[in-house]
């Protein structure tokens, strides 16, 4: 009896210390969402002259019909998935690199961080330039190379427009990828390679059975970070393509922008937010749930 | 000495005040003074009216600006250089106007943004400012162009229509009179290119952007077809006149008038193959002429109203800038007479003489001392004043991009003409039905 009340007094301390920090999630976190929630239920446009008038689902129901946002959402699952698993690889084998010891290691390593560093509108500029038509350092090669005659229109052909996207941004955040992976190699401890060595394994058979499992807390982290990431990417293509040709880039955040900032439609525009937030946690929910699992066995 | 004293015990005083405590007063209470004290004290300083325009026109401003600050010592014009994509001026103004207290007084605004910005309630109505004769003597559709559910939100300030150009040397070479009609310029472009006199017949925009529009805005007037009625909201974009229009487009595609590229050309791209002379027939707004007139094919082109259907006639898409009161501005009066000044016929007559962009006021455009710089001023009045307005309703950027997305995929053959302007009228009637029920249960 006694061991209880102590028990729920401490539970009740332990409650209101985590106040603050609850107060200020659900102020940053929770607030906008509720709010882009209710703003959702709403028809709050030109239309409207601006003033909001409840309207229940029907902006739920327009969605449905909306072609231009099915194929946004299509654009921006291709985006995603090539280019973060692109990315995994990469970035895995770079570690990898990383990992072993060499002369002028740290100078390495500090130069494949730069592309992280840099400004993603800036780097996106670079690369559309790389990619021009006529101007383009890519073309340029080709034809050296002989492989083309003239010039191809990267950013004017739908396909090639997402290739150029998709090979841009896996410049810029495989270095992310590569130095968290880096960090969990080097808490593998060196041992345990040469007791595995000593049973009489080869390298291949090391690095799935020691280094794989013990990586995939990091590679988890990595792929949540770079997911969410990449599904909200706006900035690279705004640059780079504006969301062109024919709309064949246009990703789901630019066509919010649009919604929002161009057509002034806030009560559709939220409504997309809420569906989009709410696909990408369920995205997410599974990558992880499926991952946990890989992790199990 | 009873002063000394009195300094001492205020020191004393002071010193007792918690330190934190007193460099708080300091930062509250002195701005404070200079709010209620110091800046009343200079209130015969001028009113500032600022205004946001791109960094590229702002410089060609500077010597209007001079003038006006002359003629007007009590006002300050402040001009606010932006970017120079039209669009991302756009972005600018919208999201100043989203945020409230926007620090512009003045709005520079392109034709299309005048509906959505009046819709929005960001403009002041203008409609009891000028007299009618007085808005008689601008062009009629940058007037009808700054209009929005029958009131004025915008005076024009500078005009801009679409045209044909065309190679006068080569056409008379041939023996032929420019042409008409659709059908005209596809039998004359063929039989100059089979005589090897250019390359390609007909350049025009057909890029997937606002250009294409406008563009396409002068062949559905030629068709006899429109885009959307403005007042009953009715959807023409899948009339049978229509679909002919986009078959004339695809048609100078299929029969090698036009090159390939034509569906990722601009403005510039265009104007460069005519320019070059590797082309016979060019649409492109008046911008082209004077750089036209300073390249091989100077005094071997003309100008000409857009070709049309049998029976129809040509429609200049109507393009310009003009401004507009924001309805948030302290100072209207003071905004107004600096538009009062813009407008004026003299000014507009320095600035075109200065730049080469359009007037639009009509009277300029037989103007001795413009008629002197630019010959072909009379001409460009007869093109402009068959105007064509894109529709002026509050979700045109929207329908824009409807339309442009389906014209596409029917430039590039992705879809035939009858079903991409079928779909692209569904898309429209949907958008503006969602539209027009909501604005009828706000009434309520």
């Amino acid at each position: 009896m006694k061991q209880n009340t102590i028990v729920r007094r401490e539970q009740l301390i332990g409650w209101l210390l985590l106040i603050p920090a609850l107060l200020v999630l659900s102020l940053v976190f929770v607030y906008p969402i509720v709010r882009a929630f209710w703003l959702s239920l709403f028809t709050e446009n030109l239309g409207t002259q601006l003033q909001p008038i409840f309207s229940g689902l029907t902006n739920y129901s327009r969605m449905l019909g909306d072609g231009r946002f099915w194929q946004s959402m299509g654009n921006t699952t291709i985006f995603t998935v090539v280019s973060v698993l692109l990315e995994l690889v990469l970035g895995m084998g770079i570690a990898l690199i990383l990992n072993q010891s060499f002369r002028g290691r740290g100078v390495v390593r500090t130069i494949a961080i730069i592309p992280w560093a840099l400004p993603t509108a800036i780097m996106g500029l670079a690369w559309a330039w790389i990619f021009n038509d006529q101007f383009g350092v890519v073309n340029d090669l080709l034809q050296r190379v002989g492989l083309i005659q003239t010039g191809i229109s990267w950013l004017g052909e739908p396909t090639l427009a997402m290739m150029a996207l998709i090979i841009a941004d896996v410049w810029k955040t495989t270095p992310f990828i590569s130095i968290i992976l880096l960090a969990g190699l080097q808490s593998i401890p060196q041992d345990l390679y040469e007791a595995h060595a000593m049973d009489g394994a080869n390298p291949w058979q090391s690095f799935y059975q020691i280094t794989l499992p013990l990586l995939m807390p990091q590679i988890l982290i990595a792929l949540l970070f770079r997911f969410a990431q990449a599904f909200g990417i706006f900035d690279l293509v705004q640059v780079m393509t504006g969301g062109g040709p024919a709309g064949a880039t246009e990703t789901v955040s630019i066509y919010i922008y649009s919604m929002v900032m161009r057509y002034l439609d806030f009560g559709y525009g939220a409504a997309l937010v809420v569906v989009t937030f709410l696909l990408l946690v369920l995205a997410v929910a599974i990558t992880a749930r499926l991952l946990q699992r890989v992790r199990s066995v | 000495m009873s002063f000394i004293n009195f300094l001492k015990k205020l020191k004393i005083y002071i010193q007792k005040i918690p330190r934190l405590f007193r460099v708080f007063i300091i930062l509250f209470i002195f701005p404070l003074i200079v709010k209620f004290v110091v800046l009343p004290a200079f209130s015969g300083q001028p009113i500032t009216i600022t205004v946001l325009i791109n960094a590229l026109e702002a410089a060609q401003w500077q010597p209007l600006v001079e003038e006006f600050q002359q003629q007007h010592p009590n006002i300050r014009l402040q001009i606010i250089e932006g970017p120079n994509a039209t669009d991302q001026v756009e972005d600018l103004y919208t999201s100043s106007f989203l945020l409230g207290n926007s620090p512009y007084d003045l709005v520079y605004m392109d034709i299309i943004w005048t509906p959505k910005f009046a819709a929005a309630g960001w403009l002041l109505d203008l409609s009891d400012r000028l007299s009618s004769e007085e808005l008689d003597q601008f062009l009629q559709g940058d007037v009808r162009g700054g209009m929005y559910q029958e009131k004025l939100y915008r005076i024009p300030f500078r005009s801009d229509a679409g045209m044909l150009y065309y190679r006068q040397d080569l056409l008379e070479q041939a023996g032929y009179d420019p042409p008409e009609t659709f059908a005209e310029l596809i039998r004359i472009s063929q039989d100059l290119q089979q005589q090897n006199l250019a390359d390609w017949g007909y350049v025009w925009q057909g890029r997937q952007y606002e250009g294409l529009a406008a563009m396409f805005v002068e062949i559905l007037r030629g068709s006899g077809a429109f885009w959307i009625n403005p007042k009953t909201l009715e959807v023409g974009l899948d009339l049978p006149e229509a679909i002919n229009g986009v078959d004339f487009l695809v048609s100078t595609i299929t029969k090698g008038i036009s090159p390939p590229g034509v569906t990722t050309y601009g403005e510039d791209e265009t104007r460069r193959l005519f320019q070059s002379g590797r082309a016979v027939f060019l649409r492109n707004w008046p911008y082209v002429f004077a750089l036209a007139s300073d390249s091989p094919v100077a005094g071997k082109f003309n100008i000409k109203p857009m070709v049309h259907a049998p029976g129809e006639s040509s429609g200049a898409c109507q393009g310009g800038w003009g401004l507009g009161i924001a309805s948030t501005s302290q100072h209207p009066e003071e905004a107004w007479q600096v538009i009062q000044f813009l407008s004026s016929e003299e000014t507009q007559r320095k600035y075109t003489l200065i730049t080469g962009y359009v007037p639009s006021r009509r009277s300029l455009f037989n103007d001795p001392e413009i008629v002197a710089k630019y010959s072909h001023y009379p001409q460009l009045l007869e093109v402009i004043e068959n105007s064509a307005l894109r529709p002026p309703i509050a979700q045109y950027a929207q329908a824009s991009d409807i339309l442009q997305r389906y014209l596409s995929a029917a430039l590039t053959q992705r879809m035939s003409s009858e079903q991409a302007m079928k779909a692209a009228a569904e898309e429209t009637r949907r958008l503006l039905s969602v539209n027009s029920q909501q604005s009828s249960v706000s009434r309520f």
